[in-house]
């Protein structure tokens, strides 16, 4: 269990470093195509977690292309895969959060003489609970999610098996009951974090 | 320094800005000396809120340039930051960032990297110049209206500016506030030498607190239009070419073309009131009763109501002369070339 908090802690955090940016960025300015970079970005946090297995694995087994790096099987293959997961949702949860702040805060922080960067980020503030539930949604992709951690990790006892790939196995393996348990494990662990993100969002208003 | 005192504070040159190909603003030259009061006035839609944008540097104008203390503003993002933290703006309705008011009015002191200690002095400071003592740890968001509108003032006071635009900032306030904000508004000008641009549309307001006032009319600046501005329709009927306004029907001496609707106004020195109609050669005539009487430097201003309200402008010795009261009936009279089309 501390192995599979680990992991989706690790890939989500690399995703909100990477997509809360890029979310920024789509999310305040206007460009052409913008509304196909959102309806992929959609489709994207809809992307089943096996076809992520597959790429993943056609591009990191011995022989594929990326097959030097010897990532196939090992940890840094399973948070690979999560932060996949993960990176459209905190993506696109920002966009909307970004969206969703008042147009006049831009104006306001460049009449007080703020710079750029002083803007882009009086902006994130003021969709700072939002924007923590964009990573908190994105937490709950990573550490959820079964096909592509089984087959990029290969589902190794200590070493790669998380949660979910452990009840996958207890599951086949008859052992029911036991299956049964760490589902209830991985529930609690879901229903801690949407307490967490409950409270960050009435603490917002 | 002697030429450099001749320079303008704030100079805007050939500014034209469109919207939706819609031409918004035209505004071939508007000087602002350091330390005078200002007001713009004009309904809604005139283009006051676009112009105070293009001085206070939010705005690229589509043309034209805007100079700040005798530099001319380009496009480069860093010379307009750096002007523009010698300004600030005070929204209408101002956009409180959703944290305290100590930080909303710390912001600016930050982007300009002012110290812990100076920034809660200066904070306490403009708190109680807006009458708004130990209001530090408040949620911006829990404010009242007029709250949050003294907060946007204190934001700005606590940067000192050397130039200050105010966005029709008493728009939503009650009567209290509006003499607080007004006390407050003539204190920093006095004080600091803070120069004032402010946007309004209550013509008294303009006239008590600035030292020129601008008449923005259709995205130009018009001169002495502050009275008897009326729009309407243009018309022509045979040899005649007339302004209705929807109440009444002003004749115009200038061939009006193609133009439909549009705005006209008569200075109010060229109004004659009499208490008889005489046969002249004015082809606009009006029977009215007097509403309003201002003296004002030796001359008396009179407000007429006749289909429109005539704002009239005599000597006080005429005025004596003639003993008018309020309620008197009296006739408006002016030329059809004293009408100034716009």
């Amino acid at each position: 269990m501390g192995r599979s908090v680990r992991f989706a802690l690790t890939a989500t955090l690399l995703a909100a470093v990477a997509g809360v940016p890029l979310g920024f960025v789509i999310g305040s300015r206007s460009f052409k195509g913008k509304p196909a970079v959102i309806t992929l970005l959609n489709t994207l946090m809809a992307l089943p977690t096996v076809v992520v297995g597959l790429l993943g694995y056609a591009f990191l087994s011995r022989r594929a292309p990326l097959g030097f790096l010897d990532m196939i099987f090992s940890p840094h293959a399973v948070i690979l895969g999560e932060f996949l997961l993960s990176l459209p949702v905190i993506t696109n949860l920002t966009v909307s959060a970004v969206q969703a702040v008042d147009k006049r805060a831009y104006l306001t922080a460049q009449t007080l003489g703020a710079s750029r960067w002083m803007v882009a980020w009086t902006v994130l503030m003021e969709a700072r609970f939002a924007l923590l539930a964009a990573i908190i949604a994105g937490f709950g992709r990573a550490v959820s999610e079964v096909g592509s951690a089984m087959m990029l990790g290969g589902n190794i006892r200590y070493y790669t098996r998380t949660m979910t790939t452990a009840i996958a196995l207890e599951v086949s393996k008859g052992e029911f009951g036991f299956g049964l348990a760490l589902g209830f494990f991985l529930l609690a662990v879901a229903f801690s974090i949407n307490i967490l993100f409950h409270y960050f969002q009435v603490k917002g208003r | 320094m002697g030429e450099q005192d001749k320079t303008f504070q704030l100079e805007l040159k050939d500014i034209t800005h469109r919207y939706d190909g819609k031409t918004v603003l035209a505004v071939e030259h508007l000087p602002i000396e350091r330390g005078k009061i200002y007001a713009l006035v004009g309904p809604n839609g005139a283009g006051k809120t676009t112009l105070l944008h293009i001085m206070s540097l939010i705005l690229r104008p589509d043309q034209g340039h805007v100079f700040f203390k005798g530099k001319r503003i380009g496009q480069d993002e860093s010379q307009r930051t750096h002007a523009r933290r010698s300004m600030t703006v005070v929204l209408q309705n101002p956009y409180l960032f959703n944290s305290t008011v100590r930080a909303n009015i710390e912001y600016g002191l930050k982007a300009r990297g002012v110290e812990r200690r100076k920034r809660e002095r200066l904070i306490r400071e403009a708190l109680e110049q807006v009458g708004l003592k130990g209001f530090e740890s408040r949620k911006a968001r829990r404010l009242s209206g007029g709250e949050a509108q003294l907060v946007g003032l204190a934001r700005g006071l606590v940067l000192k500016p050397s130039v200050l635009f105010l966005d029709e900032i008493t728009a939503n306030l009650d009567v209290k506030h509006v003499s607080q904000l007004e006390q407050v508004i003539t204190g920093i000008n006095r004080d600091r030498g803070t120069t004032i641009v402010m946007t309004t549309h209550i013509l008294s307001q303009a006239s008590r607190l600035a030292h020129q006032v601008f008449s923005l009319f259709d995205g130009r600046i018009v001169p002495s239009g502050m009275y008897n501005l009326f729009e309407g329709q243009f018309r022509h009927d045979g040899q005649e070419q007339y302004f209705d306004t929807g109440r009444a029907q002003i004749h115009v001496a200038r061939d009006i073309g193609e133009m439909e609707r549009g705005y006209i106004s008569i200075n109010p020195e060229d109004i004659i009131v009499a208490e008889q109609r005489i046969h002249s050669s004015a082809r606009n005539v009006f029977l009215g009763k007097i509403s309003k009487i201002i003296e004002e430097n030796g001359l008396v201003q009179l407000e007429v109501q006749a289909e429109e309200t005539f704002r009239v402008q005599i000597t006080r010795l005429s005025f004596h002369e003639m003993g008018l009261t309020l309620g008197s009936q009296v006739f408006v009279i002016f030329k059809a070339s004293s009408v100034h089309v716009l």
